[in-house]
């Protein structure tokens, strides 16, 4: 059996990329579970996968069985396991070095960045698995509110408050602490996405956001530069300029180009449906992954 | 000659019923290759089904004469059985010509743990396509029940599917500890789905062919139901994932 750990339920976006792992591994025929403390399961996204208890699994682990953990901080206890144990690369903080330094460590990565990085700090090898968007986010012709500038503001947040004293006029929705689906509305009728989060990795909300047809406003990013094109389908900018960028593109004679970037963010955020992950891993479960489908 | 499938069908009263369901399953059991068999379990019927009513050979009677819980009674017939897989089929399920097959072609892969069938109601409009799980208080529904719907792709993944025509490998009904018997009467069949889901193997619902299920002929079962609801949710409430 393959146990994928995770630490809790909450909102935070590692949580759901798990789930969405397990279930792209389920439906690719591949046993797999998701081990979460007190067999609890997080509600705030859709999952079919199936959820168990972490400790109980701890305490049955055999050696022909697979766990596999995101979260640096669960490395130390699960290390102890006697099989194989894999880590999805989700993030690219010196904390993961070292787990990468253990040659017996597989590594999956998500992204191109975070490859590079695992390439250039081990030895290992690592296979990139991709990461995808729930369905619900691409964009289905809701009409966009031109005023409507979403945000998420628990990283970042003065940025966000110094774009709303600067443009007042505009109508600003928070996003924080609700469930997908929600997101999902809220960047389907929004015009105008604010990326604030400094120093992130890859950032999954910005690219729902573009598959969603915002504009998304990002500051520079780590691993979504993959698929942040600067003035082509977002603006990229640094924190001093971010409230001027953002005043530009609300100006009435750019929403021909705030209509080009959407578009171009649509097509750039297909590159990342589930079926072209299932894809993928399909591929690799014929290949490197291939001792997976033995999983039992 | 050890049979493939045995059908165990739980019933209480609604003769008739019975007659036609078991009429259906032969029908469709003559695209398999292999034998099957079916197990009745008279669940107390008030006038007891009368073995000799049965021409068929290949129908076993197993007659409660204080009624069980579907579970219970559902897992005393498997234990009755020595086939391979196991078709739990309610009294007023009218299988298609091609159901059997198509289960057993599409929904017995290895990793597959549980088949459903999509069901229909008389008139045409879906009963069962596959349950899914809503927030809070709204717990495991069926999922397009009552739509009319055409079928987009021969297998789909649920976390569960009804038990009113399920099918499962014996072994693996036995190794998970059969139904739950603490649940009235519903229910039971989806706390089994989860539990085979614990384990890793897939719950699969499958387009085979247009079966009917008449639904809820029996009396008293919705009271029942209530009971069971609120066992089911008191259990798994935050322990299965939200998909509908």
């Amino acid at each position: 059996m393959l146990y994928y750990f995770v630490p809790d339920t909450t909102i935070f976006g590692g949580i759901k990329v798990a789930y969405q792992f397990v279930d792209a591994l389920n439906a690719l025929g591949i046993m797999a579970v998701i081990a979460s403390p007190g067999g609890r399961t997080a509600d705030w996204f859709f999952s079919h996968a199936a959820v168990v208890d972490a400790e109980v699994v701890r305490d049955s682990f055999r050696p022909e069985d697979t766990a596999v953990f995101s979260l640096p901080h669960d490395y130390a206890a699960l290390r102890k396991l006697p099989g194989q144990l894999v880590f999805h690369c989700q993030g690219t903080d010196p904390l993961i070095d070292p787990i990468l330094a253990n040659s017996s460590v597989q590594v999956l990565t998500c992204w191109r960045q975070a490859t590079e990085y695992v390439q250039t700090h081990s030895v290992i090898n690592p296979i990139e698995v991709g990461i995808s968007i729930t369905s619900s986010f691409f964009y289905a012709g809701v009409p966009k509110f031109e005023n409507a500038v979403a945000y998420m503001p628990r990283r970042g947040g003065y940025l966000c408050d110094e774009v709303k004293r600067a443009y007042a006029s505009k109508r600003y929705i928070a996003i924080d602490n609700i469930c997908e689906a929600e997101v999902a509305r809220i960047m389907q009728y929004s015009s105008i996405y604010l990326a604030t989060a400094e120093h992130e990795w890859f950032g999954l909300p910005a690219l729902e956001a573009m598959a969603a047809g915002c504009l998304v406003v990002s500051l520079p990013v780590l691993g979504g530069m993959e698929y942040l094109d600067d003035g082509v389908n977002c603006r990229i900018v640094k924190s001093q300029d971010f409230v001027g960028a953002v005043g530009e593109l609300l100006q009435e004679q750019c929403a021909g180009l705030r209509f080009r970037m959407r578009q171009a963010a649509v097509a750039t955020a297909r590159r990342y449906t589930t079926g072209r992950m299932m894809q993928r891993l399909a591929l690799l479960l014929d290949g490197p992954l291939s001792s997976w489908r033995k999983i039992v | 000659m050890k049979n493939l499938l045995c059908a165990v069908i739980v019933s209480r009263g609604l003769d008739e019923m019975l007659r036609f369901c078991l009429k259906s399953f032969f029908e469709s059991s003559v695209h398999l290759s292999e034998p099957v068999e079916v197990i009745v379990a008279d669940n107390a019927s008030p006038r007891p089904y009368n073995a000799s009513s049965f021409a068929d050979r290949r129908i076993r009677l197993l007659r409660f004469d204080g009624h069980k819980a579907f579970a219970t009674a559902c897992n005393k017939a498997v234990q009755e059985s020595t086939s391979e897989y196991v078709l739990f089929l309610n009294n007023d399920v009218l299988l298609d010509q091609s159901s059997l097959l198509l289960m057993m072609q599409h929904g017995c892969n290895a990793g597959i743990g549980v088949t459903g069938s999509w069901l229909y109601f008389p008139d045409g409009r879906v009963q069962h396509r596959g349950v899914v799980f809503g927030r809070d208080d709204i717990g495991p529904y069926h999922l397009d029940r009552g739509r009319f719907l055409e079928p987009f792709c021969f297998v789909e993944d649920f976390q569960a599917v009804t038990g009113a025509c399920m099918m499962v490998r014996r072994e693996l009904f036995e190794q998970v500890g059969g139904f739950d018997e603490s649940y009235a009467f519903g229910l039971e069949d989806i706390d089994f789905c989860l539990r085979v889901r614990q384990r890793g193997h897939r719950v699969v619902c499958v387009n085979a062919g247009r079966p009917i299920h008449f639904e809820a002929l029996t009396p008293g079962r919705i009271e029942l139901d209530v009971t069971s609801r609120q066992q089911f949710l008191e259990r798994w409430r935050g322990k299965y994932t939200i998909d509908g």
